[in-house]
């Protein structure tokens, strides 16, 4: 990349990410990212008011599974589906495309402004739910328990791997949405057959499961999840061979740059055509 | 000759009645729908589940076949649970139909500003609210109840004498669960399609939805320890309610059908409270 | 400037044809485009837009090539250079004042912040748009947003500059300053691309116009050349005189002249010929006899009657 090119896609940053973060079509976002905020703060104020802790072994188990089966597949995924596919679709409603394809700027480093704003925007959004869920989650418990958790029994790492599964999906989701809204005109379809293999991601066969986001978010997570779950949500997150940390991130990074690409060659080939919109 | 010669004279054709002037607009729709072949494509896909159910119904009544296949007995028990699963696979089907056509019915309306051309006609908002649900209820229909009824018939057929009075309540349960299904699903797309004005975010919408409230619920039940997070699960509301009748035993983590009524009955009422904020000739501009 | 160098200083069309499915966007259009002011003719649907969006890759050729000074649209960073495109959407990125608008953009040109600011304030004030320029777009009035994507399309400085329907929603003042500025980048030596439905205006400004219809180009040049390979209609000349029966009767002599209609005053008449050229020698010579000839105009060698004749019956006929 010369310099050239990195200032305009700091240029295409700049111009995206307050879109990203502040749209008024966006703020179901911030609403998909406090849920789990309240449910906790709930459970925390309920605890608070009857005036018992609940078993901490339990609540840990609870958020590992609220955090894959809940969390990871449907907040940050539908999340992601809102940043992402607006980066591009939403121009072309707003018919403000061309503008970017009239400047002297190859479509590529559009694609990487636009998408460097939206995963700022993601990560910010979603990482720090992930935090402060955490942080309402343990509200009740006394501070020294909650310091023997944080620093001598892997807390700081538990929250430092949901902080960064969660970054990976929104990196993993991000692109394929990226894609997936440069690709087709109406993103709802695409969106709603990534969702059922997503989900149905565990009844696949092996070679399959490689083929999507959450087979490697699944490695990543740091604790099993709760016995206490339904069956049919318990088929959802098991992971029978957990791969290594390094090759789950590894494969995740992969994904999103091949998708990436994908993207970019698709870009290269658009009209602008908003008639057909 | 000068225009002003011409004159105008009002139209003294033939008129739709009043009562039935919604269709139109029904009528219309569905032409503009089928023009989809993907739509087409999954609505044709949606009639092979009845047609094996009648396959199987056939060849659970054929004491020919039943004996070449060395049984004595019926293959299956073609009774409430056989029609209350049949329903939970068409609503889903129903489901993905609504989902993909209920969304464009009324968002272009309102995003091109058309409704001062309906309602400027001899035309109600209650016709437009009708018309429009009727472009989901028949399709939908011929997805749910209509097959269901047509199984019931024909298990009737093969079951021979009295199985039919024995079992009437299950044609009711067929027909009602249907409708029920049907208007929340009607009433649902219409009123996101009303509400976000673009028929895109609208079906997004109708996705989350039924697939973050299922989620949402779960989490509640896990977090807050309940069995009433599931109520914001529409799609668990549904099958409560269809339990309750197809006369099916509740699950223990199940909460009463009553909740579930009453549930589905405030979420029909905020549906149609926001279908009459939305469709209005006219709009504050902001 | 050779000839070689002018060339490729040129805008081309290479045998392009743009199909929108199995609709005709443009068929089979050769052009080589000079500097100056040209103007795109024809009625709505024949292909202008398109032919713009072609020139400048906002949509590609189904089938040949276009080549701005010999660059393609397929190497943006030179060929956005040298194009700048005012297209007739009237959208704008959201939220955005006049100033953000232009000035953002121009940061995508690889400006540092001084460099755009500097430009845009230049392009803003060639626009009249100074006072408006913090204002958010969405309160424009439809002539400032009009100006305002004038401002973008030009702040970088491009050679080529291409308007679709440019003149739109403009007030007459500043429809006139507008022409003006056209005709003053015209004569710095860039190409000004324009398209539009007033044909006295393109009279007025255009260097050479290009008609189109159905997707086809039906002429290209300048207004008075077109003109004169029209051979189906013949040419029609106004001559003001003191003696028309006599200038008629000695008209007639020449087997071109097809038609000389003397005007009601009875000072003067309307010659309807097939060779332009011979007829102005006929008249000089006729007006060494002493038939008071005060003047001689052509009457339909504009933008007008060459579009009347070329597509006015098409468009009659379908």
């Amino acid at each position: 990349m010369t310099t050239t090119q990195i200032s305009q896609a700091l240029a295409v940053f700049r111009l995206e990410w307050k879109k990203s973060f502040f749209a008024r079509r966006g703020l179901w976002i911030y609403l998909l990212a406090l849920m789990p905020i309240v449910l906790y703060g709930g459970h925390s104020i309920i605890q608070i008011k009857i005036g018992r802790p609940c078993d901490f072994g339990m609540d840990t188990t609870i958020f590992a599974t609220v955090f894959q089966v809940f969390y990871l597949r449907l907040l940050v995924f539908f999340g992601c589906v809102g940043i992402f596919m607006n980066l591009f679709r939403g121009e072309v409603l707003d018919r403000s495309l061309h503008f970017y394809f009239l400047a002297p700027v190859r479509r590529e480093i559009v694609l990487a402004g636009k998408f460097a704003a939206g995963l700022t925007a993601a990560i910010a959004v979603f990482c720090t739910s992930t935090i402060m869920q955490f942080a309402a989650l343990y509200a009740h418990f006394d501070s020294s328990l909650m310091r023997e958790y944080l620093f001598h029994n892997n807390g700081l790492a538990h929250l430092g791997s949901y902080v960064a599964v969660t970054a990976l999906a929104c990196l993993g989701y991000g692109s394929v949405f990226a894609a997936a809204g440069i690709r087709y005109r109406n993103p709802i379809i695409p969106a709603a057959v990534i969702v059922v293999w997503e989900a149905a991601n565990g009844f696949l066969p092996a070679v399959l499961q490689k083929f999507s986001i959450i087979y490697y978010l699944k490695s990543l997570c740091p604790l099993e999840i709760s016995p206490d779950v339904p069956k049919f949500l318990e088929l959802l997150v098991v992971n029978p061979e957990p791969m290594a940390p390094f090759l789950a991130v590894t494969g995740v990074l992969a994904m999103s740059l091949l998708l990436l690409l994908a993207g970019s060659w698709r870009l290269q080939r658009t009209e602008i055509n908003y008639a057909a919109e | 000759m000068a225009i002003y010669k011409r004159g105008y004279r009002t139209y003294s054709g033939p008129l739709t009645r009043e009562r039935w002037r919604f269709l139109v607009l029904t009528r219309y729709a569905w032409r503009t729908i089928f023009q989809s072949r993907l739509l087409t494509a999954f609505f044709v896909f949606s009639f092979f589940y009845p047609l094996g159910a009648l396959l199987a119904i056939y060849l659970n009544g054929n004491a020919t076949i039943l004996s070449l296949l060395h049984q004595s007995s019926e293959l299956l028990v073609v009774g409430n649970k056989f029609f209350s699963v049949f329903i939970a696979v068409q609503g889903t089907f129903a489901f993905f139909i609504a989902a993909f056509i209920g969304p464009g019915l009324v968002a272009p309306d309102l995003a091109n500003g058309a409704l001062p051309l309906y309602l400027g006609r001899p035309f109600s908002r209650a016709d437009y609210v009708l018309g429009k649900m009727m472009v989901l209820f028949g399709l939908l229909s011929f997805v749910t109840w209509l097959p269901g009824l047509l199984l019931f018939a024909a298990q009737a057929g093969v079951a021979g004498h009295g199985w039919i009075w024995d079992n009437l309540w299950l044609a009711r349960a067929i027909f009602l669960g249907s409708l029920i299904w049907i208007l929340i699903l009607s009433l649902l797309a219409l009123a996101l399609s009303a509400w976000v004005k673009w028929k895109v975010a609208a079906a997004a919408l109708m996705l989350g939805i039924f697939f973050l409230g299922a989620g949402f619920g779960q989490a509640i039940n896990l977090i807050l320890r309940t069995k009433q997070g599931t109520l914001t699960d529409i799609g668990n509301l549904m099958r409560v309610v269809w339990h309750d009748l197809f006369r099916i035993e509740r699950h223990a983590f199940d909460f009463p059908p009553t909740e579930a009524w009453i549930m589905l009955i405030l979420i029909c009422c905020g549906c149609l409270a926001l279908l009459a904020k939305k469709l209005r000739p006219h709009e504050v501009v902001r | 400037m050779t000839d070689n160098a002018s060339y490729s200083r040129r805008i081309s069309f290479d045998d392009v044809s743009k199909f929108y499915g199995d609709v005709l966007g443009v068929n089979r259009v050769t052009l080589s485009i000079p500097p100056g002011i040209t103007s795109l003719v024809g009625p709505n649907g024949s292909g202008k837009t398109t032919l713009m969006n072609l020139m400048t890759g906002l949509i590609r050729p189904t089938r040949g090539s276009v080549r701005v000074f010999g660059i393609s649209s397929s190497d943006p960073e030179r060929f956005f250079r040298e194009v700048g495109y005012c297209t007739q959407f009237d959208t704008f990125p959201r939220g955005m004042t006049g100033y953000q608008f232009v000035y953002s953009f121009l940061r995508l040109y690889g400006c540092t912040a001084l460099e755009a600011d500097e430009l845009t304030w230049r392009s803003i004030e060639r626009v009249n748009l100074v006072e408006a320029a913090h204002r958010k777009i969405a309160a424009y009035s439809k002539g400032m947003r009009q100006r305002i994507k004038l401002a973008q399309a030009t702040c970088h400085g491009p050679s080529v500059l291409v308007l679709d329907e440019p003149l739109n929603g403009l007030d007459p003042l500043v429809r006139a300053e507008t022409i003006a500025l056209f005709k003053v980048l015209a004569e710095d030596g860039m190409h000004v691309i324009l398209s539009s439905h007033v044909l006295h205006e393109v009279d007025a400004i255009s260097d050479q116009v290009i008609m189109l219809s159905n997707g086809y180009v039906v002429a290209e040049g300048q207004i008075r050349s077109v003109r004169s390979e029209i051979r189906e209609h013949p040419m029609q000349i106004v001559v003001r005189c003191r003696k028309p029966a006599e200038v008629a009767a000695k008209l007639f002599e020449q087997e071109q002249v097809v038609e000389a209609r003397v005007h009601g005053d009875g000072r003067g008449l309307l010659v309807k010929t097939r060779d332009a050229d011979s007829f102005y020698r006929l008249l000089n010579k006729i007006a060494l006899n002493g038939v008071g000839i005060e003047a001689v105009a052509p009457a339909d060698d504009d933008a007008n009657s060459v579009y009347e004749y070329l597509i006015g019956s098409e468009e009659t006929a379908r």
